[in-house]
């Protein structure tokens, strides 16, 4: 019963959280270009605005394409949304405050979080849309691609850790944060970092709906709730990427004088602009860049820390 | 050796570029918020017209000498003579806003200064017949603030320089 309670609290916690991200981020970006981003809607900070948003969506109209392929059409956004929040269940919110302690959590999370990739292609295949099949095609080009560096760097913590259950990870260290081991931890962070945000599509790696020559993307064709579906999935991943990375490379919850809560929020938090941050200063690289980028610098990198972590670990 | 020089250098730009991101963040916002807050207009701002009245007199300053209503190029003023006391008067005028270019011709044509821009921009209505303005409207207009721009100072400021006056010749 009590995880049934628990669950049902992270899911509406994340779905809170994540809505109030679209207007932490457009009120960011607001302040990165001198301007003052949304206000009207709940003076004087626009804390209406999201709930705005979703009931906009929600009244409207829904379409669908005659040639579309109406299951994969409308199942699409069910498979992009899920793993997703699939991926909060083991994520520890503190000591003991865990809906599922996998022994595997690390894989866990890897496994199920790249299925997001299949929701997007269906989608892209689905709308039956060339500039959507184009943006699947890409998609999965830069999705395979920069899942081995992600996995390969997140096994720097599994090592030195010497588990996969994320809240041994995070216990092992209230020493130090492995972000503070010298070199090592530091590339492992940065290759980490890029990798992820490749997988959640954030610009400067965001050609799956680069919107100046692909106008959306994957999601191109839908419309209403469905379209709100993909954005829920945008952020509730970029939430899942910066608690990732605060878990496996920035302690967790550990830390000196403040409440363990504090803790992790406010490192997620960090790391939350850190990624708004990168997306509203550079800008979008090529497909031959990304997938450059990924083989021939994140990859090789990758094995280099592993070998490192290998060795810091023996000696 | 180049993969480490390419290397710094994508760094170091993608610093620069957060670095300069960053700065607008300590920087108060350039937004005005419109309806609660208006921004200063610039001295030379135009938007709607007036037909001035002389201040001494009060006798309207239009002579309808036609000149505005054939300069117009998209021909939205229309005007109807009258004689009274051996000057004209403009018996009807109509200036049809939704055609006007705002190429304030009608103005820098005008002998008398009669008609003028004003800054009175927020004009838009629900009504098409709304933006015709006929006289009444046009003098109404009067108590708005008028553009720096009026016939008279544009021609001045058009008009060729003028050749220095001549030193006057000591007297023998």
């Amino acid at each position: 019963m009590t995880a049934l309670i628990f669950s049902v609290a992270i899911l509406a916690g994340v779905l809170f959280v994540v809505m109030y991200l679209t207007l932490l981020e457009r009120k960011f970006a607001g302040r990165l270009q001198s301007r003052i981003g949304p206000q009207r809607v709940g003076w004087p900070f626009g804390y209406l605005q999201p709930v705005a948003d979703a009931v906009k969506l929600l009244v409207k109209e829904d379409v669908i394409p005659e040639v579309a392929d109406r299951k994969a059409f409308n199942l699409a956004p069910v498979l992009v949304v899920l793993p997703v929040l699939f991926v909060f269940a083991v994520i520890p919110f503190g000591e003991n405050l865990v809906l599922a302690d996998l022994n595997i959590g690390v894989l866990f999370v890897l496994a199920i979080s790249s299925i997001t990739l299949i929701g997007i292609f269906m989608a892209a295949w689905g709308s039956k849309n060339k500039y959507a099949v184009l943006s699947g095609m890409r998609a999965v080009n830069q999705m395979i691609s920069y899942e081995v560096p992600l996995v390969i760097s997140s096994l720097v913590p599994v090592i030195l850790a010497e588990s996969m259950n994320l809240s041994d990870i995070v216990a092992f260290q209230d020493r130090a944060w492995f972000v503070f081991y010298p070199v090592l931890g530091q590339l492992a962070f940065i290759v980490f970092m890029v990798s992820a945000m490749a997988e959640a599509n954030r610009i400067p790696f965001d050609i799956t709906e680069a919107e100046s020559e692909l106008v959306a993307g994957f999601m191109v064709e839908y419309s209403g709730m469905k379209f709100a579906f993909f954005f829920l999935a945008e952020y509730a991943h970029m939430l899942a990427v910066s608690f990732l990375a605060v878990i496996l490379f920035l302690g967790g919850w550990q830390g000196p004088w403040l409440p363990a809560g504090v803790w992790l929020a406010l490192k997620v938090f960090m790391v939350f602009m850190l990624i708004l941050w990168i997306r509203w200063s550079l800008v979008r690289i090529r497909l031959d860049q990304i997938l450059a980028l990924s083989w021939k610098v994140l990859f090789p990198l990758s094995l280099l820390v592993l070998l490192l972590a290998g060795i810091w670990k023996m000696w | 050796m180049a993969f480490i020089k390419e290397a710094w250098d994508v760094t170091r730009s993608v610093g620069q570029s957060m670095g300069v991101v960053f700065k607008n963040l300590l920087r108060k916002p350039t937004t005005v918020s419109y309806p609660y807050v208006k921004r200063e207009l610039p001295d030379r701002q135009r938007a709607t017209f007036a037909l001035l009245t002389n201040k001494e007199t009060g006798e309207e300053k239009c002579t309808a000498c036609l000149i505005c209503q054939n300069i117009c190029p998209s021909q939205v003023i229309s005007m109807v003579k009258e004689q009274v006391n051996n000057r004209g008067f403009a018996k009807e005028f109509t200036l049809d806003l939704g055609g006007c270019i705002f190429c304030e011709f009608c103005v820098q044509a005008c002998p008398q200064d009669a008609i003028v821009m004003i800054k009175l921009w927020e004009n838009s209505e629900v009504d098409r017949e709304k933006l015709k303005l006929n006289k009444q409207n046009l003098l109404d207009n009067q108590k708005y603030q008028p553009s720096e721009m009026i016939g008279s100072k544009i021609r001045e400021m058009q008009s060729p320089p003028k050749a220095a006056p001549k030193p006057a010749e000591p007297a023998p």
